[in-house]
């Protein structure tokens, strides 16, 4: 609102503004230019306050460490390969008087001799591989609460192209630093697009501006991590968090929950104080890891150079399923009419990767297809309560994790001393073997929890045993004895399944069947 | 809606939103039993993260140790959010509070005039002007499409059939890293090195490309001099001296073979784990490699040096679409 | 910036780090400290870098007077080495290089009976081990040595089974030094596919005497005398490439050693001498690949210095080293510490019902 009559003392301006002083002045004055006090309502939103609702939160303050130890990252790295001299000062005496990329001695010039300047770095790197894995862990939670659901698959699209934007960028930042294993990374990379028929060998060309390693991809490499990717990035956590506050937040079945209302705490300033805080927690956590363990030592490593290599490189974390899968794969190449399709890499690296990515973004709608079940959820499952769902996610992780096992086949060989080749036809079979027994076998724990659930809070009557002047041994029950109330430890039926359905949404759709009122199923 | 035993809170009061309550009401009251107690707690904190912060200001003045940087500002910041989340958890309003869903949906009405707007006004402008529509359309496919030429073409060279061939030519010299000619005495058996092309060993073509794997297999009797080392038929003069030269490219990826097992007599990737048998032309018995490496013919001269009798018969490295 | 001594600078930080940490935080101090190297000075090195990375090509002998000293010592005079002779290249069996592990060095010291006992140069210098008198080395080779190998030492034990043990005849003292000095041998497990290195159940003058036993059944042809590194004005910088190019491929770049094709795996490096680095790469033991002309004694001298230096003792200043696994170890912690320890935070931020 604004105020009509021009005040004359200081104290009438004051009251004029409203009864609370300065800040009814400044709410004022904003509102007149952008109608602030409209957005009260999201000052009083509310968050449900459940802990697995902030693994989200995670990867988006995992996100901003890497937004800001990336920008002084950016003051000191040269993205060029052009070759440059260490000099003979360097504080690390094996690469003294080396001719290495410009990127290379950039990387360890700025851990070496800037302050704060590895810190930053690992802080970076560490930030990265917490950014992906909380990633996933959410998505996970999303996926096995069932939170995906109608009307949430545009925002779980979302949450999972940010997924493969994350990989894709942690897999760019990685090769930045032109060093040996990141650069076996990149020969890697340029044999998998190789791979792809018809057009392989362009777009490895296009890619790396001619033939490998070329002097092109570093600093193509750089304008992608830094900003086109980012930059999505960016615009899609903001299109995330915009559809979570107008979806609203969902909740566990729970008292006095709801389809159409949230429990929790409100906006300001109760999360506003612990989401905050958890933002500076990670910050805490994050920077004593950079602190204390050490990450991607590349002066260990030294500079790449295309014949040299070391055993036992590997990719981060997160694309280990790829390089795993890449090394279990038999050779079956198809070489005939006078052309090649190198499918044990075809497969693995390209075909595979788009199939599990595809499945995890059409994951909502495939649902929809067996379950045929097109009403609004604003609360969440229970894993055991939707079997098939929870049985197909558990085969899926545990694919994809022996999968990143098998990434390390020479490092379980080395580690319990069984043969390279042993371990290596372990993790085939182990590949199909795995997920086929994953399945049957949660699809029986869900079945069993939610048999057994029944029985929880059910107290054992006591038996007395005696023993007869024979030596026989019988067994009676105990007398009740006042106070054993067994009523009392009787579980509630606790309603393990609440549907409310809006009156509103559901009334006029025509032709549309419409199921009535609210159920409350018990078990 | 749910019925009314359902609809309290753990402590047995009634589910109110925001603007149900008043300062008095429990939802308002904080968590903490002892409010003074914990204030001083967070209070404590805040400081103690303050001297973290200050000491890293210090630190850095005193150009400290790196792990201190990393200390000082992790245990600051890891205070300062533990305060955070203390004063919001226990000194907040411990709720819980209750705020209804507004509907997403739009009315039927609502939705009609939408999609009506859509067809009514959109549609028929458009389809009285059907001719400008489909220009409209012809010239931003037109657009789209030559826009890809300077996204993509410009970015790479065209392959043509580099990826064929290596600089590996007749009478080419092997040399080792240091840029020296290979003599034939340079290794005994069960000895290995990388080799390039004389001349290219610092380029980037010849070690990304060219580079070759020498690997002795048998010493050189007196009566049998040159003796070769045949690894497959057809390939009876390949290999003087007990020397043969595989490409180091892996046909998998692309990785460098560089291990060599003196005693298995197998070349190992270092990436994969595809094995490849040294004596039989280099064939692969594990792993995922699809074929065997090439191998370089060699040839020794007079002051027995080795060279390349031929260029390779194949392409190098990993498989792709044009490779014949 | 005024210089200041290492032990101010050490005593300042650490006095920064009581301040600032233990005096602060109940929380973390133990954890810190816990986690805190011990030693975050700057990487030195007594390796002093020369400008000269390049082997040196000459083929003409300098005999210095330093190496002439080492002959003396030998109770030898010295001479300087002579060209290669082609016809024992051309068997194959030794090297057409000059100064990469044969009496084709700078210098050769050759004994009043004419028997050359020791070679090399400014970088290696070889040479053949003695056993005073002959019967100490052959009454050790008889007891820890003979079952397996024979008598004769050549591969032939008693009961008669040929082609399973290693014939030693010929094979050169450094490669019984290398095997007895580290450990491998007496094998523990003579049948298995790779021995283990252990704590040597001989001693270095014990591993000499049964070497020079065995040279003296047959003096050395196939391999080279046992090798002394000299790493003063070694070139580490040019290690690191010639390790890179030619060991990470197995010992990987860190040199943690790793499983290779069926049982057999590349050891860790952490724990070898430089003179058994020296020795590995001249004999080339079990599979790994043997370096004779390909690597000059400079070459050899300059990788032992990288792997005695840089990966025995690497430059972590990032923090704990994770074992020099990379990004497997990395990624188990960013999950476990990382993830899992913020997933713990969340347990207490939130609510648990």
């Amino acid at each position: 609102m604004s105020t009509t009559t021009t005040p004359r003392t200081k104290r009438q301006a004051k009251e004029a503004a409203g009864p609370y002083g300065n800040v009814s002045r400044a709410v004022n004055e904003l509102d007149d230019r952008l109608g602030v006090a409209k957005a009260r309502t999201f000052l009083d939103k509310i968050f449900p306050d459940h802990w697995s609702f902030m693994l989200g939160e995670i990867a988006l303050y995992s996100f901003v460490i890497l937004l800001l130890t990336g920008v002084f990252l950016t003051l000191y790295f040269v993205p060029s390969q052009s070759s440059v001299r260490i000099p003979m000062d360097f504080p690390y005496a094996p690469l003294r008087g080396q001719r290495v990329s410009e990127a290379f001695y950039s990387t360890v010039n700025m851990s070496f001799n800037v302050r704060c300047g590895l810190l930053m770095r690992q802080m970076h790197h560490w930030a990265c591989d917490i950014f992906v894995g909380s990633i996933v862990v959410h998505m996970a939670r999303v996926y096995f609460t069932g939170a995906f659901r109608k009307p949430r698959e545009t925002n779980w699209l979302i949450g999972s192209t940010l997924l493969i934007l994350a990989i894709t960028n942690g897999f760019l930042g990685y090769s930045l630093p032109d060093d040996l294993v990141s650069g076996t990374g990149l020969r890697i990379a340029d044999s998998i697009m190789l791979s792809v028929p018809l057009v392989g060998s362009y777009l490895s060309f296009f890619v790396f501006g001619g033939n490998f390693p070329g002097t092109a991809v570093i600093p193509r490499f750089f304008v992608l991590h830094v900003l086109l990717i980012p930059g999505i990035i960016i615009g899609l956590v903001s299109a995330h968090l915009f559809l979570l506050v107008r979806q609203k937040h969902t909740q566990f079945p729970g008292k006095g929950r709801t389809e159409k209302n949230v429990v929790g705490t409100p906006m300001f300033p109760v999360f506003i104080a612990k989401t905050q805080g958890f933002l500076f927690i990670t910050l805490g956590v994050t920077a004593l890891l950079g602190a204390f363990a050490e990450i991607n030592p590349i002066w260990q490593f030294g500079p790449y150079d295309a014949a040299k290599i070391s055993y036992a490189v590997q990719p981060d974390w997160y694309m280990g399923f790829l390089d795993g899968l890449l090394r279990i794969f038999p050779p079956i190449e198809f070489a005939s009419f006078g052309h090649t399709i190198p499918l044990e890499v075809f497969i693995p690296a390209v075909v595979f990767p788009g199939i599990v990515f595809n499945i995890a973004m059409a994951w909502p709608w495939i649902e929809r297809k067996f379950t045929k079940d097109n009403e609004m959820h604003n609360l969440l499952d229970r894993p055991r309560d939707v079997p098939h769902r929870t049985a197909f996610g558990v085969a899926f992780f545990s694919l994809l994790a022996i999968l990143f096992i098998a990434s390390s086949t020479d490092v379980l060989a080395n580690f319990f001393h069984v043969s390279l080749n042993t371990v290596l036809w372990a993790m085939r079979i182990l590949t199909i073997l795995v997920p086929i027994v994953t399945y049957p076998v949660t699809y029986f724990l869900c079945i069993e929890m939610q048999e057994g659930g029944r029985l929880i809070g059910k107290r054992k009557t006591a038996n007395i045993v005696h023993r007869t002047t024979e030596g026989e041994y019988i067994a009676e029950p105990a007398a009740v004895r006042p106070g054993d109330g067994h009523h009392e430890l009787d579980a509630l039926p606790v309603p393990s399944f609440i549907e409310g359905i809006d009156e509103e949404l559901e009334a006029p759709h025509e032709g549309e069947l419409v199921e009535p009122g609210v159920r409350a199923v018990t078990r | 809606m749910t019925t009314e035993n359902h609809d309290h809170a753990h402590d047995g009061s009634e589910l109110l939103s925001l603007d149900q309550v008043t300062a008095s009401s429990p939802q308002m009251q904080p968590l903490a039993r002892d409010p003074k107690t914990m204030e001083t707690k967070i209070s404590a904190l805040f400081v103690l993260s303050t001297l973290c912060f200050v000491g890293f200001g210090v630190a850095y003045w005193q150009d400290a140790n790196f792990w201190l940087y990393g200390a000082l500002l992790g245990t600051g910041m890891s205070f300062v959010g533990v305060g955070l989340v203390a004063w919001g958890k226990y000194l907040m309003p411990r709720g819980p509070f209750v705020e209804e869903r507004h509907e997403l949906a739009s009315t039927p009405e609502e939705r009609n005039a939408f999609a009506a707007a859509l067809v009514e006004r959109g549609g028929v402008t458009i389809k009285r002007r059907k001719v400008l529509g489909t220009l409209l359309g012809a010239s931003m496919g037109a657009v789209g499409v030559v826009s890809l030429f300077p996204l993509l073409r410009s970015l790479g060279p065209l392959p043509g059939d580099t990826l064929q061939k290596t600089d590996w030519k007749k009478g080419t010299y092997l040399v080792g890293s240091n840029g020296r000619r290979v003599h034939i005495g340079t290794m005994t058996v069960g000895g290995s090195m990388t080799v390039f092309p004389e001349g290219l060993q610092d380029t980037d073509n010849g070690q990304a490309v060219d580079q070759t794997m020498l690997i002795r297999l048998e010493p050189n009797y007196p009566e049998s001099n040159p003796a070769n080392f045949k690894t497959k038929t057809g390939r009876e003069n390949w290999g003087p001296s007990g020397y043969v030269a595989y490409s180091k490219l892996c046909t998998h990826l692309g990785c460098p073979v560089g291990l060599y097992e003196q005693q298995l007599e197998l070349l190992v990737c270092p990436c994969h784990q595809s094995m490849f048998n040294v004596r039989e032309a280099a064939q692969p018995i594990f792993g995922p490699a699809p074929r065997p490496l090439p191998q370089l013919p060699l040839a020794v001269d007079a002051n027995g040096f080795l060279f390349a009798a031929d260029g390779y018969t194949e392409a190098v490295g990993p498989g792709f679409w044009e490779r014949s | 910036m005024s210089v200041r001594s290492p032990l101010t600078r050490h005593l300042r930080n650490a006095m920064l780090g009581v301040v600032a940490i233990s005096g602060l935080s109940i929380l973390s101090s133990g954890v810190i400290a816990a986690a805190a190297p011990t030693t975050t000075k700057a990487p030195t090195s007594s390796v002093t870098t020369t400008s000269n990375s390049k082997t040196p090509t000459t083929t003409s002998a300098t005999v210095t007077p330093n190496l002439a000293a080492k002959c003396a010592s030998l109770g030898a005079t010295a001479e300087p080495g002579q060209p290669i002779d082609q016809s024992i290249v051309a068997q194959g069996q030794n090297t057409s290089e000059f100064n990469a592990g044969t009496p084709y060095s700078d210098v050769k010291c050759v004994n009043s009976s004419g028997e050359i006992v020791g070679y090399g140069n400014s970088a290696i210098f070889y040479t053949l081990p003695t056993s005073n008198p002959l019967s100490v080395g052959e009454e050790l080779f008889l007891t820890y040595c003979s079952a397996c190998h024979g008598v004769k030492a050549n591969g032939v034990p008693a009961g008669g089974t040929t082609g399973i043990y290693p014939n030693l005849l010929g094979l050169g003292p450094a490669t019984i030094n290398f095997w007895i000095t580290t450990g491998r041998m007496p094998a523990v497990d003579p049948r298995g596919v790779q021995a283990q290195r252990r704590t040597p159940r001989l001693t270095d003058k014990q591993a000499n005497e049964v070497a020079a036993y065995i040279n003296s059944l047959q003096p050395a042809t196939a391999g080279p005398y046992v090798p002394n590194v000299n790493l003063r004005g070694a070139n580490v910088e040019n290690g690191q490439n010639l390790f890179a190019l030619n060991c990470a491929a197995c010992h990987t770049i860190t040199g943690g050693g790793d499983a290779l094709a069926y049982n057999t795996y590349a050891p860790t490096l952490h724990w070898a001498t430089p003179n058994q680095i020296a020795e590995a790469l001249r004999t080339g033991p079990g599979n790994m690949p043997r370096f004779t002309g390909n690597l000059t004694d400079w070459q050899v001298r300059d990788i032992v210095a990288y792997v005695s230096h840089s990966i025995q003792h690497p430059t972590n200043i990032g923090g704990v080293g994770l074992g020099g696994l990379g990004p497997v170890a990395e990624g188990f912690v960013a999950l476990a510490l990382g993830v899992g320890g913020l997933m713990l935070v969340t347990f207490w931020v939130g609510d648990r019902q």
